[in-house]
Parts: C-alpha cells; sequence; structure tokens
C-alpha cells in the first residue's frame, strides 16, 4: 500500500502546488488592481495512520488567504472622488440590486444620474446630510447612494457678520437732532462703511453702517438699508434705521458695549453683527475688517471630500455645504472577509458583523481624497514564489513518477 | 512590494520635477513683466516616501506693496496739482518779459508818470490808455485760463470716476476667480498677480487701503474708509460741471453715497489723482481767481472818480477802469469774476469813440456831469489828477482775506504778492512731486528685489532640476534592468 499512497501523496503535492501557482498568476494578473489584496497559498500536512513499524505517507492540503488588512501603497491621482483609505476600514458599497459589499477599491466617478460608481460598478454608500440621516453603528441602515449632481443653484441668507474699526478719538460731537438716527436730510456723521449681506433669496442687500461721535467715548452705530437711500445715496432713507445702538468706549480706547448689534435684513433673516474688535483710538477711520456669511446664488463649481469622509459642495461663490458624510465599515476579523468579484468583500460567519463608523476615529483609518490605494502585489515576490511552486510541481510528480516507476518493476517482477 | 515601490517613487519624482520645471520656466517667461511675482513649488514628502507637489505661492511682501500704493498716490495727487499749477503760471510768463498782472502795472505807472511830464500831449496819453489797456486784457486772459485749468480739472476728474468704476468691475471678477481658486485649491497666483496691478492703479487713482477675509477676498477702502468695495463694488459718481465761471462750485465725487471731495465732505479722500485734481478746481484755483479779482477791484477802486463839488452828494464813480456794464465802484470786498469782466471805459478810449483827454481832467465815469471833473478850467498843463493817480496805486487797500495774502497792501504790493504766491505754491509742489517720485521708484525697486524674478537663481534652479530629473529616470531604468533579471530567471 505503501507505493500507492506514495503515489497519492506526490499528486497532493502536485495539486497544492498548482493551487498555490493558481494564486500567484491571479496575484500578478491583479498586480495594478486597485484595491486588490494578494491571494497567498497556505500549506498544511496530512499525516497518515501511524504505527511505529509502518510508515503511511500522507500528503498536503492547501488554504487559501486574502491578506485584507494589509496596507497598500497609496498614490496620488487628479480626481477629487478617487477615495483611499489609510488605514483599517472599508467602503460600503452596494452593486445595482442594492446589495452590500464591503471594498477598498475606490476609483470613484459620478455616472449619468450622478451616482458615485467605481470601476468595478459598485456604488459607493454614505449619510445624505440633506435629509439629516445619521444611521446607526452596527447596521448599514440609513445608507444612501452618495450622488454629486447638484444641478439647482444654492443661496445662503446672512445670519452673521463682523465690523472692526478704529473710530477716531479726536472726532466732533454731532448734537442731537440731526444724527444719522433722526433720519434727517441734513443728517450729518463721522464715518461710513457698507457691507454687503444676503437675504433669503440671495440678493444683495448693503448695509450702510454710519458711525456718530455723540461725545467724548461714546459713539452711536446706525444701519441702515442702502436700497432705501434718498437719490443719490444719503438721508433720508424710506424706511428709517434698521438698528441703531450706543456704543461705549474704555479709558485705553477698548470697546466696553455695544456689541453685538442685532437687526433683522429686509426679506432675510435676523442678523448680528460683531463689532467686539472695533477701537477708539487716536488715529482717522480706518476700516479693518467688514465680512458677512451668506451667499448669492450660484452653480456648483466641485465636490470636496475630507478625512472624515464629509463629502461637500463648493460653489462658485467659494461656498461650501456638506452634503454626505461617507462612512467607513469594519469586521472583527477583515483577513476572513468573503473575497468577491470586483474586489468587494461579503461578511462572512468567520470575519463577525459590520460595524460602521466615521473616518480617522474609533481605530478606523483617514480618508484620502484624489488618491487610490494600489494592489498589494509585488511582482518579485510572486515570481519567486512562482519558480518555488514550479520547482516544488516538479519534485512532486518525480515523486510520482518514482512510485510509477517502483510500481512498474513490481508488476514485471512475474514476467522476469 | 519594494521594486514597485521604487517605480512609483520614481514616478512621482519624475511628475513633481516636471511641475517644477513649468514653473521655473513661468519665472523666466515674467522676468520682464513687472506685475509678475515669482512663483514658488511647495513639496511635501508623501506616505510612500516621495515629494509630492502640493501648491505654488508666489513670493509677495504685503508692507511693501502697500508702501508702493501710499507712494503711487501721493505722487498722483502732486502730479495732478503740478500740472494745474504750471498751465497757471503761464498768466505770468516769464518775469523779465513782463507778462504778469504786476509788470503791465508798473508799466501803467510808467506811462502815467510820463503823462504828467507833458499832460498836453495827446501820444502820452494814448499810450497810458494801451497800458490799461494790456492790463485789463492780461486780468481778462488770466481769468480765461484760470477757469479753463478748473474745467480741464473737472473734466479729469469725471475720466478718473470712470477709470475708477471699470477698475472696481475688473476687480471684482478678478477678486471672485481669487476666492474660488482658494476654495478648491486651484493655483491662483496669476489672478492675485491681477489683482495686485488692478489695486496699483487704482492707487493712482485714489489713495486705498486693503483688508483681506478669511476666504482670501479683498475687500478696498478709500485712505478716508469710504467702502469702495466689499463683495461688490460701490458705485462711485460725479456729476461733471461743462462750463466754469469765477462763482461755479465743482460738483463733488460721491463714493457709497459719501461725498469725498469739497468742503463740506466728512471724509474726504487724502491722496490720489482725484484729490490733487479736486485741491486743484476747488482750492489753489480758487484762491489765484480771488487773487486776480481782488487785484481788478483794487484797480477799479485806484483809479475811481469822486464828486468833486464843495459838498460831494453824488457816490463814488468807476473812472479809467470799469466792469461788465456796472458805473459804480464795486464796495464791501471780493467780487467773483471781476478779473474777467475788467475793462477800459469807453469814455476815455479814443478807440470806441471817447475822449483821451478826460484822463488829465477827469469826468469819465459821466462825461456830461461837471461834478466829477477834476480840471474846470480846462488848463492843457493840469497834472493834478494825473498825480493822484499815480498815488493812488500806492495807497493802501484792504483785500478780502480768502486771497491768502496779506489783507492791507498797496495794489502794487498785493498784485506782486499774488505773483510770489503762484510761484511759491508751484516750486512748493514741484519740490512734493519729486519727492514722492522719488518714494514710488524706491518701493518698486525694494517690491521688485523682494517679488521679482532673479534670472540667475531660475536657471541655476532649472539645472538642479534637469539633474533631479535624470536621476529619477536613471532609477526607473535600474528597476527595469532588475526586473528584467528576475524575468530570466524564472524563463
Amino acid at each position: 500500500m505503501s507505493l500507492f499512497g506514495m503515489m497519492r501523496t506526490g499528486v497532493s503535492g502536485m495539486t497544492a502546488q498548482s493551487n498555490k501557482l493558481g494564486t500567484v498568476s491571479d496575484n500578478i494578473s491583479n498586480s495594478d488592481t486597485t484595491g486588490y489584496k494578494r491571494a497567498t497559498t497556505e500549506f498544511s500536512s496530512l499525516i497518515g495512520n501511524q504505527v511505529p513499524s509502518n510508515y503511511t505517507s500522507g500528503g498536503v492540503g492547501t488554504n487559501v488567504r486574502h491578506g485584507i488588512t494589509d496596507q497598500g501603497i497609496i498614490e496620488g491621482t487628479t480626481s477629487t472622488t478617487d477615495l483611499a483609505i489609510n488605514g483599517q476600514g472599508f467602503f460600503v458599497v452596494s452593486n445595482t440590486d442594492g446589495t452590500p459589499y464591503l471594498t477598498r477599491a475606490g476609483s470613484f466617478v459620478p455616472d449619468a444620474s450622478g451616482n458615485l460608481v467605481n470601476a468595478a460598478g459598485f456604488y459607493l454608500m454614505g449619510y445624505d446630510l440633506a435629509s439629516g440621516a445619521t444611521g446607526v453603528a452596527n447596521g448599514l441602515t440609513g445608507l444612501t447612494k452618495v450622488n454629486i449632481s447638484q444641478s439647482q443653484l444654492q443661496a445662503t441668507p446672512s445670519t452673521a457678520g463682523t465690523f472692526a474699526a478704529n473710530l477716531p478719538s479726536g472726532a466732533t460731537a454731532v448734537p442731537a437732532g440731526s444724527r444719522p438716527s433722526d433720519n434727517l436730510a441734513g443728517s450729518t456723521y463721522t464715518a461710513k462703511s457698507s457691507l454687503v449681506t444676503y437675504d433669503n433669496l440671495g440678493n444683495a442687500v448693503t448695509l450702510d453702517v454710519y458711525f456718530t461721535n455723540t461725545g467724548p467715548g461714546a459713539w452711536q452705530a446706525s444701519v441702515f438699508n442702502h436700497a432705501d437711500a434718498a437719490a443719490g445715496g444719503g438721508f433720508p432713507y424710506a424706511g428709517g434705521a434698521l438698528a441703531t445702538q450706543n456704543l461705549a468706549f474704555g479709558p485705553t480706547g477698548s470697546l466696553t458695549g455695544g456689541s453685538p448689534l442685532n437687526l433683522t435684513i429686509p426679506g432675510g433673516q435676523a442678523f448680528s453683527l460683531d463689532l467686539s474688535n472695533t477701537t477708539q483710538l487716536g488715529t482717522g477711520y480706518t476700516p479693518i475688517s467688514a465680512n458677512a456669511n451668506g451667499n448669492a446664488p450660484s452653480p456648483l463649481d466641485h465636490v470636496d471630500i475630507g478625512n472624515d469622509g464629509t463629502l461637500s459642495f463648493v460653489y462658485q461663490d467659494g461656498g461650501r455645504v456638506p452634503a454626505f458624510r461617507i462612512p467607513l465599515a469594519n469586521v472583527a476579523s477583515p483577513d476572513n472577509l468573503t473575497p468577491l468579484s470586483g474586489n468587494v468583500y461579503a461578511p462572512s460567519v468567520g470575519s463577525g458583523d459590520v460595524v460602521v463608523g466615521t473616518a480617522g476615529s474609533g481605530g478606523l483609518g483617514a480618508l484620502d481624497s484624489s488618491s487610490l490605494e494600489q494592489s498589494t502585489v509585488d511582482l518579485a515576490t510572486e515570481l519567486t514564489a512562482m519558480i518555488e511552486a514550479q520547482r516544488g510541481y516538479t519534485a512532486n510528480s518525480k515523486v510520482f513518477q518514482t512510485g510509477a516507476d517502483l510500481m512498474d518493476v513490481v508488476v514485471n517482477l512475474r514476467s522476469q | 512590494m519594494s521594486l514597485s515601490l521604487a517605480s512609483s517613487i520614481a514616478q512621482s519624482a519624475l511628475a513633481s520635477t516636471s511641475t517644477q520645471v513649468s514653473i521655473v520656466s513661468r519665472n523666466i517667461d515674467g522676468a520682464n513683466d513687472p506685475n509678475y511675482s515669482r512663483k514658488i513649488a511647495n513639496l511635501t514628502t508623501s506616505q510612500t516616501g516621495s515629494g509630492e507637489l502640493v501648491s505654488i505661492s508666489r513670493a509677495a511682501d504685503k508692507a511693501l506693496y502697500e508702501k508702493l500704493l501710499f507712494a503711487q498716490s501721493g505722487g498722483a495727487s502732486q502730479q495732478a496739482l503740478l500740472s494745474g499749477l504750471d498751465q497757471m503760471e503761464q498768466t505770468i510768463g516769464d518775469p523779465a518779459s513782463g507778462q504778469s498782472p504786476s509788470a503791465l502795472l508798473a508799466n501803467l505807472v510808467n506811462a502815467l508818470q510820463t503823462y504828467s511830464a507833458s499832460p498836453s500831449d495827446l501820444t502820452v496819453a494814448q499810450s497810458v490808455i494801451t497800458a490799461a489797456s494790456n492790463l485789463t486784457n492780461a486780468l481778462n486772459g488770466a481769468t480765461a485760463t484760470v477757469q479753463g485749468v478748473r474745467s480741464q480739472a473737472d473734466a479729469d476728474m469725471s475720466t478718473s470716476v470712470q477709470t475708477i468704476n471699470q477698475l472696481l468691475a475688473q476687480f471684482q471678477t478678478v477678486n471672485a476667480a481669487i476666492v474660488r481658486g482658494s476654495q478648491s485649491g486651484a493655483d491662483i497666483t496669476d489672478s492675485l498677480d491681477t489683482r495686485d496691478s488692478i489695486l496699483s492703479q487704482l492707487s493712482q487713482q485714489m489713495g486705498i487701503t486693503t483688508t483681506t477675509a478669511a476666504n482670501g477676498s479683498v475687500s478696498i477702502y478709500t485712505d478716508s474708509g469710504v467702502t469702495l468695495f466689499q463683495d461688490t463694488p460701490r458705485t462711485v459718481t460725479f456729476q461733471a460741471t461743462g462750463t466754469f465761471t469765477a462763482g461755479t462750485t465743482g460738483n463733488a465725487v460721491f463714493v457709497d453715497g459719501v461725498p469725498i471731495t469739497g468742503s463740506s465732505s466728512p471724509m474726504p479722500l487724502q491722496s490720489g489723482k482725484l484729490a490733487g485734481l479736486s485741491a486743484l478746481r476747488d482750492q489753489v484755483a480758487v484762491t489765484y481767481q480771488s487773487q486776480l479779482d481782488e487785484t481788478a477791484r483794487g484797480l477799479i477802486d485806484a483809479f475811481q472818480e469822486t464828486d468833486q463839488s464843495a459838498t460831494p452828494t453824488l457816490p463814488a464813480a468807476a473812472g479809467l477802469f470799469t466792469y461788465a456794464s456796472v458805473t459804480t465802484v464795486p464796495v464791501g470786498g471780493l467780487v467773483a469774476g471781476l478779473a474777467g469782466q475788467i475793462k477800459i471805459n469807453a469814455n476815455v478810449d479814443p478807440s470806441q469813440g471817447g475822449t483821451v483827454t478826460r484822463l488829465r481832467d477827469g469826468g469819465i465815469s459821466s462825461p456830461g456831469n461837471p461834478a466829477y471833473g477834476y480840471n474846470p478850467s480846462g488848463a492843457a498843463s493840469f497834472t493834478g489828477r494825473i498825480q493822484q493817480l499815480i498815488d493812488g496805486v500806492s495807497v493802501t487797500q484792504s483785500f478780502a482775506p480768502t486771497t491768502g495774502l496779506n489783507a492791507s497792501a498797496s495794489l502794487t504790493g498785493f498784485a506782486t504778492a499774488s505773483v510770489s504766491w503762484l510761484e511759491a505754491a508751484r516750486r512748493s509742489v514741484s519740490d512734493k512731486s519729486d519727492y514722492q517720485n522719488t518714494l514710488v521708484s524706491n518701493a518698486s525697486t525694494a517690491l521688485s528685489n523682494a517679488t521679482g524674478v532673479n534670472l540667475d537663481s531660475e536657471m541655476s534652479k532649472m539645472l538642479d532640476l534637469e539633474h533631479a530629473y535624470q536621476a529619477s529616470s536613471k532609477l526607473l531604468s535600474t528597476v527595469d534592468n532588475l526586473y528584467t533579471a528576475l524575468f530570466q530567471a524564472v524563463g
């Protein structure tokens, strides 16, 4: 029996080496596949029923492993929707049927309807921030296809602004009765600046801000809607001041009271103007900063994806609105995930359940935009493994051939 | 993974080197552009260990740049004033040629003195009329010149406002591109250069200050603090005035509803071409015109005729010099535009049908009225009136304080002081203008040294890059050789 056993052992060795050659050839063919994790063949010995006087040869079994936790080289690309994970975790993707899978292949491009789809045809899933979806940690509910088509114009009403200036400490006080707050044709003021804000429809509303000295260290700030100004710009404004506030300055010229200045933008939102950096020092009127949030209707310029997976729409005027959050998923034993075609993995009994989290937190890796994770295959390693397998196969075939030759001797004993 | 890592590093090194070469070539291309600033490639080490190009920035020096803007504004205002003063100086001309009102007044006094020596000589009397006529022509011409300067300044202000509005519209486009580019991480360095160039042009028209917001947007204010641009350009308006006379007040320039020129402006512009033109139109030319007007008034006053009756009842009347169709003597200070209207009384000018002997005998103001006759006997040797006229020019009069000259002076003294005032003003502005031009030249040289392109350093950088590129490609070919060796081992 041992000769037959030896021949079977040789066959099992050849089968094992051809398995190994199979993984090597897969690895070589996928050496440039984004997000591919190299497969390796692990051998394990099979030992026959052993008694001290007799050796029964066993054989070798194979076990194919996937190095899913290996980190591939991250290479830069020029597309912002090319994503790579630096660290642990997977993108959640789904096929056209909606079945969720995990993947590390992040070469996403928008399809005809704007959904981000990777090279293997899987859709990237994320939480739609516009609908307020937050998701749960231990499941994939709340995830929708990430869609970056935004044909609408975006307008944001102004709600807050800052205005800082130096008011001249040597200014002549304007007597009551002829200040801007009186809104008369002859109203006089010390200084004026204006600030562009936006109403609910994205129309620009220019606020005229007047500063009037009312006494030592005391000033009055009056805000008017520029559109209400008299012909030629100036007093009287139709409809009066939007807000008037007294400002007080301390002995060192810093503002001690009167900030913020609250008003409601005509046709817009409540607006808070922060004046806290305004000073009253011994030099001329000098505006230091004047800004307000909000923007006019503006088309989408591009999308931007942050390290935490937040996908923002960036509009042509520079405004930025978060639209999707791309979560990362992980399992207890990533190496035990079941690999499927298209660089995707499905959870298996051995891998454990899917846990969803935010990129860059809870042990999950960071998400790099404009980068791709290269295949973990190294050609030199694979080629040397191929030589090994080739030699191993040849050796096993020699064992088989030796067995066959000996059997030949045994069969021919009688004829001699 | 090491071999494929090596080739991927070599690949990204080639990419970043070629981008750096393109930046060097941009720098060489812009070496002669005064608005071009040196571009700098910012490299970082990527996760795989290779050099990676992250962004392009430019050499900039905010302090030097603001100094240049400040110097340009100051220079432009002095330049505008100087060119106006140069034109007004033509009313004086070369002091030696005797074209100024002061010199012509001296000629008139000389002619009168000659006449007093031979009061019966009609030819000499005629030469007095000619000298007087030259003086009135000079005053009329000077008024026309001064008002022409004001009119030109007004037209230039209108052009300047148009330029400012155009620049602000361009600024909005470039500024929006910069805000957008800084959000998306695009290369905005050329837009920044363009924006600086627009600010530089704007600073020549008017003094400006700028502030930069967090998103890269720049707000522009006038040097007095009126908002010119913040997200959107503010309107700059100016209503040009067609014709200027001595009494005309030009319109103010409005920015964002605030007048920035003129005496009633709460936030007046300090520098720039617009400020210079406004000072010329509203102050310097107006002051000089009031000096000419007061000279004319002083002349009419000095040559007036009074009632010679034993008990004078009639008012003083305009004698040799009169104006418009008025026969009385102007009282109570400045009459705007008088210098443009002063003329020889027709009653004494033979070319207008007058009698020249009235110069000696009086009665120019109303020939039929004996009350104004100084020489009732008609004596041909009468010199009393002529001597009175000669003395009248030297009598101390009081002049309006708005002329900026000594309010109490003789007519000749006042006319001379006026000439000196104009010359002094011109010289002072000329000195300031030279100083500002030096400042501009120094600031622009300093800025160019800090942010301009140095061809030597760009060329040496290019050599370095060439070597780096060669080294990277050598690395690639080495990796290729190693693979070939491996395949031979398999084969």
